[in-house]
This record gives C-alpha cells, sequence and structure tokens, in this order.
C-alpha cells in the first residue's frame, strides 16, 4: 500500500520539476551584478527534487505491510469534505458579484442547516449575525470595507 | 542612577489617571483585535491613530503601544480555543494550545499563556531600560552577509519542528521557501510565479496561508466524522497545578530571552520569534516526541517570546528610529504626527515622553494579566457551543480574516487552496509548522543572500569573511547535522518517512 506514498512523492518531483524549469527559463539566473530573479527557486526546485527523490527510494524499499499510509475517509466524509470545499469556492467567486451580505448569509445557511443540522431559528439567527451584522460592524467601526454587490438590483437592496 | 530616576519620573507620568485608563483601553482593543481574525496590530494601530489626533503625545502613544502588545494575547485566545490563530504569532500556539484545550486544560493554557505574556513582556521592557544602547549598537554592526548567516540559523531549526522525520521537515521547510519566492523579486523587481495575476504580485498572503494551513485544514479533517459526534475542547480547570508552573519556568525564562533578542533585529517579526521559542522548547524537552500533543511548554514558550518581541521591538524604534515591523513603522508614524522623532535625541529633547511611555510598558503589562486571568473564564464558554454551530462561525471569521488583509476574494481562494494542501499534508503525517517558519524567513533570506552576493561580485567566501557569520554558520550547520548523528548513534529511524505532522 505503499503507492499513496510514491504519488505523493512524484507530485512533489513534478512541483521540483516546474520550479527549476521556470526559473531557468522565464527567468535571470545570473547577471553582471550577481545572482538573479532565477537563482534562488533554481536552487530550491533542485534540492526539494533531491529529497523528494530519496523519499522515494525509502518508500518504495519498504515492504508492504509496514505502512499503510493514508486512509480514505468514509462516504459521508467525503461528501462533508467536498461540500465545505465546494462552499468556500462558491464563496470566493460570488462574493464580489452578490456582495459580502448576501453570499455569507447562503454559506452559513447551508453550514449551519445542512451540514451542521440546527434548527431553522438557530440557523437564521446566526446567519443573520455573522452576513449583516457583520458587514455593518466592520464596515462602521472598523473600518473594514466589505464587498457590496456589483449586480444592480442588489445593490439596489442595499446588499 | 540617571536610570532609575527617569525611570520614576516615566511613572510618574504613566500612573495618571488619564494615562491608566489609556493603557486599560489599549489593552482590552487589543485583545479583541487579537481575537478577531484579519485585522492585525499594524491595521489596528492604523484605525486608532485618527482617535490619538485629539490627544497629548504620551497619552497617543500609551494609547497604541499597549493596543499592540494587547493583540500579541488576544491572539492566543482563538488559537488555543477554535486552533484558529488570531495572529500569525500564534500559529505555533495551535499545536499545543489547541491539543491542551481538547484535553479540557484549555483555561491552565491561557493561563499559562496570560503568566508568559506578563513575563516576557516586562522582561524586554527591563531591557529596553538597561541594555537598549550595547545591545542595538551590536544589532547595528550586521550587514547582509551577518543578516543571511542569522536567518540560515533560523531557517536551520526546522530540524527541530522535523517529528521523527528530518527529510519530510526538510522538504516543508523548502516548499515554504518556494512559496515565498511567489511575487516580485525583491531586487531585480521582475514577477516570479505569478502566472499574469495581479493579485500574485505582492506576493502570496501570509495570513490566508496560515488560516488554509491550520484552520480549514483541521476542519476538513473533523468532517471526515459527524459533526454531532465532534468532541469539542473541554475546560475543567483555571488553575495551573504546580507541575504546569514547574514545567513552565524554563520556557517563559528562555522565551524572554528569544523574543527580547530577536525584537531588536529589524526585519523579524514576532512569528518567527515564536515559532523559534517553540523549537527551542522541543530542544531542550526530554520528551521532544510529545510535542503537539498538549505540552505546556509549546504554549508557555512561544507566548512568552512573541510578548517579549512585541516590547523588545520597540527597543530599535526608541534608540535608533528604526521601525522594526509593519506595526512599530505605524506607531512610529503616530511620533511624527505629535511632532516627534524617535531616536536618541527623543531622550534628550522629549525625555518625559520617552519615560512616560516605557513607564507604561510596565503598567500595560500589569493591567493586561489583570485583564486577562478574569476573562479567561469568559472566553472558554465558547467551547460549550456545539460544534455544528461553531464551525459554521469559524468558517465566517476565517472567510473574513482572509478577505480583509488586501480586501481580495483571492486571498479566499488561496486559503482554500492551502486548507486542501494542509488536509492532505496531515494525511501523509508531513510536519506544517516548518513551511510556515520559512514562509517568514524565506524573503528576507532571498535578499540577504542575493545583496551579499552583489558585494562580493558573486563569491561565496564572504561569508567566511565575517566573524559573527562564521560562528552563525556554523551553528546552523550543527543544527541540521545533529540529527544525522543521532541516527547513527541510536540507530533509530530518524531519517525515515514516519513522523509526526506538527
Amino acid at each position: 500500500m505503499h503507492w499513496k506514498h510514491q504519488i505523493a512523492a512524484l507530485c512533489f518531483l513534478a512541483f521540483s520539476a516546474y520550479l527549476m524549469w521556470d526559473s531557468w527559463n522565464n527567468m535571470e539566473y545570473y547577471t553582471p551584478l550577481g545572482p538573479g530573479a532565477g537563482f534562488f527557486p533554481f536552487w530550491l526546485g533542485a534540492l526539494l527534487g533531491g529529497l523528494g527523490i530519496v523519499w522515494l527510494v525509502q518508500v518504495s524499499r519498504r515492504s508492504g505491510n509496514t505502512e499503510e499510509g493514508p486512509s480514505l475517509p468514509p462516504r459521508g466524509g467525503i461528501v462533508r469534505i467536498l461540500s465545505i470545499i465546494v462552499s468556500v469556492a462558491a464563496v470566493s467567486a460570488l462574493m464580489d458579484l452578490l456582495g459580502f451580505q448576501l453570499t455569507m448569509f447562503l454559506f452559513m445557511i447551508f453550514m449551519l442547516m445542512i451540514l451542521g443540522r440546527q434548527t431553522i431559528w438557530t440557523t437564521l439567527i446566526i446567519a443573520l449575525v455573522c452576513s449583516v451584522g457583520v458587514y455593518h460592524v466592520f464596515g462602521r467601526y472598523l473600518d473594514v470595507q466589505l464587498p457590496a454587490a456589483s449586480l444592480a438590483f442588489l445593490a439596489r437592496l442595499g446588499l | 542612577m540617571d536610570v532609575i530616576q527617569n525611570l520614576l519620573m516615566g511613572f510618574s507620568i504613566a500612573l495618571t489617571a488619564q494615562n491608566l485608563l489609556l493603557a486599560f483601553i489599549g489593552s482590552l482593543l487589543g485583545t479583541l483585535i487579537g481575537v478577531l481574525p484579519g485585522i492585525g496590530p499594524a491595521a489596528g494601530c492604523a484605525m486608532l491613530i485618527p482617535l490619538t489626533f485629539q490627544m497629548g503625545p504620551t497619552g497617543a502613544i500609551i494609547l497604541l503601544t499597549s493596543l499592540f502588545y494587547g493583540t500579541q494575547y488576544g491572539g492566543t485566545i482563538t488559537s488555543v480555543l477554535m486552533n484558529v490563530p488570531g495572529e500569525a504569532a500564534s500559529a505555533i500556539t495551535c499545536l499545543d494550545g489547541y491539543a491542551m484545550a481538547k484535553q479540557g486544560r484549555a483555561g491552565v493554557a491561557l493561563s499559562i499563556a496570560a503568566i508568559g505574556s506578563f513575563i516576557g513582556g516586562t522582561f524586554a521592557t527591563i531591557a529596553l531600560v538597561f541594555a537598549a544602547g550595547p545591545l542595538t549598537r551590536w544589532a547595528l554592526e550586521f550587514g547582509p552577509v551577518e543578516f543571511f548567516a542569522l536567518i540560515m540559523l533560523g531557517i536551520s531549526l526546522v530540524s527541530g519542528l522535523a517529528g521523527k522525520s528530518l527529510i519530510k521537515a526538510l522538504m516543508m521547510g523548502i516548499f515554504g521557501l518556494a512559496l515565498a519566492m511567489i511575487g516580485i523579486d525583491p531586487i531585480r523587481g521582475s514577477p516570479r510565479f505569478t502566472f499574469d495575476r495581479v493579485d500574485l504580485m505582492d506576493g502570496i498572503g501570509f495570513v490566508p496561508v496560515i488560516m488554509g494551513l491550520f484552520g480549514l485544514a483541521e476542519i476538513l479533517e473533523n468532517a471526515e466524522r459527524p459533526f454531532a459526534q465532534m468532541v469539542l475542547a473541554r475546560m475543567s480547570t483555571l488553575i495551573p497545578t504546580r507541575q504546569d508552573i514547574r514545567d513552565s519556568v524554563g520556557p517563559i525564562l528562555r522565551g524572554s530571552f528569544i523574543g527580547t533578542a530577536l525584537g531588536l533585529v529589524p526585519g523579524i517579526t514576532n512569528s518567527a520569534s515564536s515559532f523559534l521559542a517553540y523549537v527551542a522548547e522541543k530542544k531542550a524537552s526530554k520528551h521532544p516526541e510529545l510535542f503537539g500533543t498538549g505540552m505546556i511548554a509549546g504554549v508557555a514558550g512561544p507566548e512568552t517570546a512573541n510578548n517579549a518581541h512585541a516590547n523588545g521591538a520597540l527597543i530599535p524604534l526608541f534608540t535608533l528610529g528604526i521601525p522594526s515591523s509593519p506595526t512599530i513603522a505605524v506607531i512610529m508614524g503616530a511620533f511624527m504626527m505629535h511632532g516627534l522623532i524617535p531616536g536618541p535625541l527623543l531622550f534628550k529633547e522629549h525625555a518625559d515622553v520617552a519615560w512616560g511611555v516605557i513607564a507604561s510598558f510596565y503598567v500595560g503589562n500589569v493591567i493586561l494579566l489583570i485583564l486577562n486571568l478574569p476573562l479567561i473564564g469568559i472566553w472558554v464558554k465558547i467551547l460549550k457551543i456545539p460544534y455544528g454551530i461553531l464551525c459554521g462561525i469559524i468558517m465566517a471569521f476565517m472567510i473574513l480574516g482572509a478577505y480583509s488583509v488586501s480586501n481580495s476574494a483571492f486571498d479566499v481562494a488561496v486559503m482554500l487552496l492551502f486548507g486542501v494542501v494542509g488536509y492532505l499534508l496531515r494525511k501523509f503525517d508531513f510536519p506544517l509548522a516548518p513551511i510556515v517558519l520559512t514562509l517568514i524567513l524565506g524573503p528576507l533570506m532571498e535578499r540577504s543572500l542575493r545583496q551579499s552576493l552583489e558585494i562580493s561580485q558573486g563569491s561565496f567566501g564572504i561569508f567566511f569573511s565575517s566573524p559573527i557569520a562564521v560562528v552563525l554558520l556554523a551553528l546552523a550547520v550543527l543544527f541540521l547535522i545533529a540529527p544525522a548523528f543521532k541516527f547513527f548513534r541510536k540507530g533509530k529511524v530518524v531519517m525515515s518517512g514516519d513522523g509526526e505532522a506538527a
């Protein structure tokens, strides 16, 4: 079962290869005044690659029984993890469009009601505090300007 | 004797009712700002500056400096209770602080952090009074060569964060350095690894990265089980046992030295101090393998160092007029707005302001201790909230924190990316702390390396021309090869792939 570690080691090797390739091809390695922008990342890539190879050799030489590698979470766990990832990605993508208040309100409804299994009233109160409440407190008293909706009809509603 | 007389004069100014009230308000606001992720001490001080225009210079600076060290303690509260660092400097406290909270010892962790913060802050203030002159003269001798050697020494300490696997720790250290390369090249000004995105020109945000690696990754790991089954951190007592106090004395003393000393060096952040203090504790401990499982030393050392650093960082400002961090730069701006120039002349021309503010540091540290010990009981009530609710609130805070660093939804995506990366790295038992250490020190290391090589026209011999650099580099090499010696001596699988995630 050490194949998972081998794949992880190969990911590091690919990352180190990219570091070396990009710094060698797209940046100055050395200039008349001294090291260029590509000097440091190139050697970081080389070092990471070297360590990645050592790790790959180590995990490949182990017998299959000694290390099982990370286990996959149960089906329900995978669904919850993916739900969180997708919902945060949606917040990131929609915040400038729908505004902080509406995006965060919808996100909190999802987090508390669907994932957290909370009652409707608990969910609504917390979602309103974390969206509308936070927007006004941070904007008015802490001078942190959170985004308003860029869609005209939502902006007219003060969202 | 002059020092004592001046200090007494300072106390007579700091202990006036108005200045006491300002120190109290600053400490309270600072603690609140520290609890709120995304509003850092620099932003907090900057927001308060307009309010100080109507005040006298002494009161204004007392308010801002007490807010500054109040944030250092506030960041600890969320680290211990929620595993979400309120401030970057408190990230390392998550490791053992949150583990203690899970064991029902959140109150003890916060009490020791409050006591350590008080002692560290007081120690650094005493240093400011008595040792500022000679220490800053020594720090001034640091050119790029010595600075590079110092940073190398700091980075070599990743071996102390390695758990059982030095290779994994080194890989994570280099990964952090590579992340630090993103953005505009500090010497030539050309973009690197930016994929033509304007958001990446200033580099990758430190706060979104640590929130992802520590906060979101933990939530993703918890999501493997249904939220209803989640065992929340519990609290049984606030009062540390005798053993807790005995175990904290050494870390608090070491943290005071580390924080004060690193606070003197411009450019080194208090995150570096708390990380190095953690590493020092792990090195000094008879049971380094237990770090990350709720060791009190893992809370006492970093928390002391981070407050000592906050006070120590004011030494170069007061004696030389050099701001050693963004927050100190904001405080320096406040000095200048009130017609004062920090530096040696400040003590001659405005002795009342200089000594009044220094005395207020002692007073502020006492206020912070008195304020925080009774409030711990209120903070830990957060633990009674069901995880289904707490998780949503933590997520909202993290999104808010990541966004408000530079008002960009892109930073929320960065936090998400590093949450997923952190989750996967945890699954493979990679220690995460080295990433944060090298992410902080990486830009400083590269800049000093390249400046040194430009001075020597490419010759690495320059690093052997300075005795300070040679000693520091020798220590760095020693730290790195020590685990290899351990490997040969004990025959343990120190260099193998098995390790604990920090």
